[in-house]
């Protein structure tokens, strides 16, 4: 009886010191999912990606009926400002006609003066329009998943436009879903141009809602109100793609405020722009010789929105 | 009939738990946008999560939670970053209620309420300094501490929602069982 109670003892002990146990077995298996993810990503990324192909059939029946429910408190809100929205829609409609008149001179201008020079066009940029099923919903990641992947023709690098401008870039394609990561992201990397004084830069997110300029060159003569677009350098992105606006440059750090408003977005673009892959591909295409290039405004690219 | 029925009520009381964590990492990646500044969704998985280990932590067991966390982190994150944080806050936090359950078990409300809001503070602080050891750089904390504020105002109502379930409990109703 006793050697029975005894037993039973052990056993205890045994099942209390490996439920201790596995405590801190997950515990260091968590801590060490993290290291691994930072030593070996390819191996990470198969999983997530195994991960999002189950989950993105999900996360896109739930977004039908989000999206339902963001329409209409956004046609609650907008039924409260109508008249003034409409003053305002009329007062851009003219100016925007104005502009319509200049871009056709300029647009024939250019065409003239690029047949006289045997000027060579980039890539013709094509579009694929996407769902946006899903958010990070991190205070540390911003991403969006889409539900278009290889299957569409999404390849990673592809830039990801609203109507207003750029808001990412797609970093990881599935055979249904692709991820967006958006501009305040981390990690987030982007050779941009100053519009107005063509000067090279590179857009640097750090989590906060307003990018960081670091300027290759000076950063004198950046005020603030400049527009800044993709420089198209490293091959994958088009150049012109509007950013956003310089909002302060106090003390030698640029704040940029992007143009493409992350919130409530149903429906982004992905630009397939014929180049991709940012870091594997192929040499970015050489420096043209001749006159500097046009504006922004007037490239297929920034003319397709 | 009528055993399946009993069997079947038990089964789903037992995988209730589990299930409305991984729900609620779904929504949360869903893209609701309701107020506007609302950049960062609040953080209803750790709420579940604080709520369950609780009032009924045999449910939610370790491994479990780990690998919901594992699931979170790889849905949620992009390239780079870490996966494995939420499943080490997870299991942190669990380990904190059994490690101080009688300070938190068959108390008012409003300590329970105290007791999230200490424990979610450490989970943020955790995820927060982990994404900045590992990027090695500043990180900006104000959508985290956001995140923070926002989820502690939430957690009464959620708080409450989950309460009403708690007296149709088989153990708190025990001529249900069968």
């Amino acid at each position: 009886m006793a050697f029975r109670e005894a037993v039973a003892q052990a056993a205890a002990s045994v099942r209390h010191l490996v439920q201790r146990f596995s405590l801190a077995l997950l515990v260091s298996a968590a801590v060490g999912t993290m290291l691994i993810g930072k030593a070996d990503t390819v191996l990470l990324e198969r999983v997530r990606a195994a991960a999002l192909d189950l989950a993105t059939p999900l996360l896109e029946a739930i977004s039908r009926p989000v999206a339902t429910v963001n329409q209409l408190i956004t046609d609650i809100e907008d039924l409260a400002d109508l008249r003034a929205e409409n003053a305002r829609l009329r007062e851009e409609n003219a100016r925007l006609l104005a502009w319509q008149s200049v871009a056709r001179r300029l647009e024939v201008e250019n065409a003239e003066l690029r047949g006289l020079l045997n000027f060579k066009e980039g890539p013709q940029a094509g579009f694929i329009t996407a769902r946006v099923v899903g958010d990070s919903g991190s205070a540390f990641v911003r991403s969006m998943l889409l539900n278009v992947g290889r299957r569409a023709g999404v390849a990673g690098g592809q830039a990801v436009v609203t109507g207003e401008g750029l808001i990412g870039r797609i970093t990881e394609v599935g055979e249904g879903w692709s991820r967006v990561l958006l501009l305040s992201d981390l990690s987030f990397r982007l050779p941009v141009l100053v519009e107005r004084t063509r000067e090279r830069a590179i857009l640097t997110g750090d989590n906060s809602a307003m990018p960081k300029l670091s300027m290759a060159q000076s950063v004198v003569g950046i005020q603030v109100g400049d527009r800044i677009i993709t420089s198209g350098h490293g091959g994958s992105f088009p150049v012109g793609i509007p950013v956003g606006v310089v909002t302060s440059t106090t003390d030698g750090s640029i704040r940029v405020k992007p143009l493409g408003d992350t919130t409530r977005l149903e429906f982004v673009r992905v630009i397939d722009y014929g180049i991709t892959g940012l870091v594997t591909g192929p040499a970015p295409p050489q420096e043209m010789y001749g006159p500097p290039l046009p504006p922004a405004g007037l490239r297929p690219a920034g003319a397709g929105k | 009939m009528n055993d399946f029925l009993h069997q079947l009520d038990r089964w789903l009381y037992a995988a209730w738990p589990g299930a409305l964590v991984g729900l609620l990492i779904l929504l949360t990646m869903a893209p609701i946008r309701l107020p506007d500044a609302l950049t960062v969704a609040p953080l209803l998985p750790l709420m579940a999560v604080y709520h369950f280990c609780l009032f009924r932590a045999e449910a939610l067991p370790a491994w479990l939670l780990f690998l919901l966390g594992v699931l979170f982190d790889l849905l949620q994150g992009g390239p780079g970053t870490p996966v494995g944080v939420s499943a080490l806050q997870f299991l942190l936090v669990r380990q904190a209620i059994l490690g101080n359950q009688k300070y938190l078990v068959a108390v008012s409300f409003t300590f329970i309420w105290l007791g999230y809001a200490l424990l979610s503070a450490a989970a943020v602080t955790l995820s927060w300094i982990t994404m900045a050891l590992l990027s090695w750089r500043f990180i900006d904390p104000q959508p985290a501490l956001f995140q923070y504020v926002v989820s502690l105002f939430l957690y009464p109502i959620f708080g409450w929602v989950m309460g009403r379930g708690r007296p149709r409990d088989p153990l708190n109703a025990p001529e249900a069982r069968p």
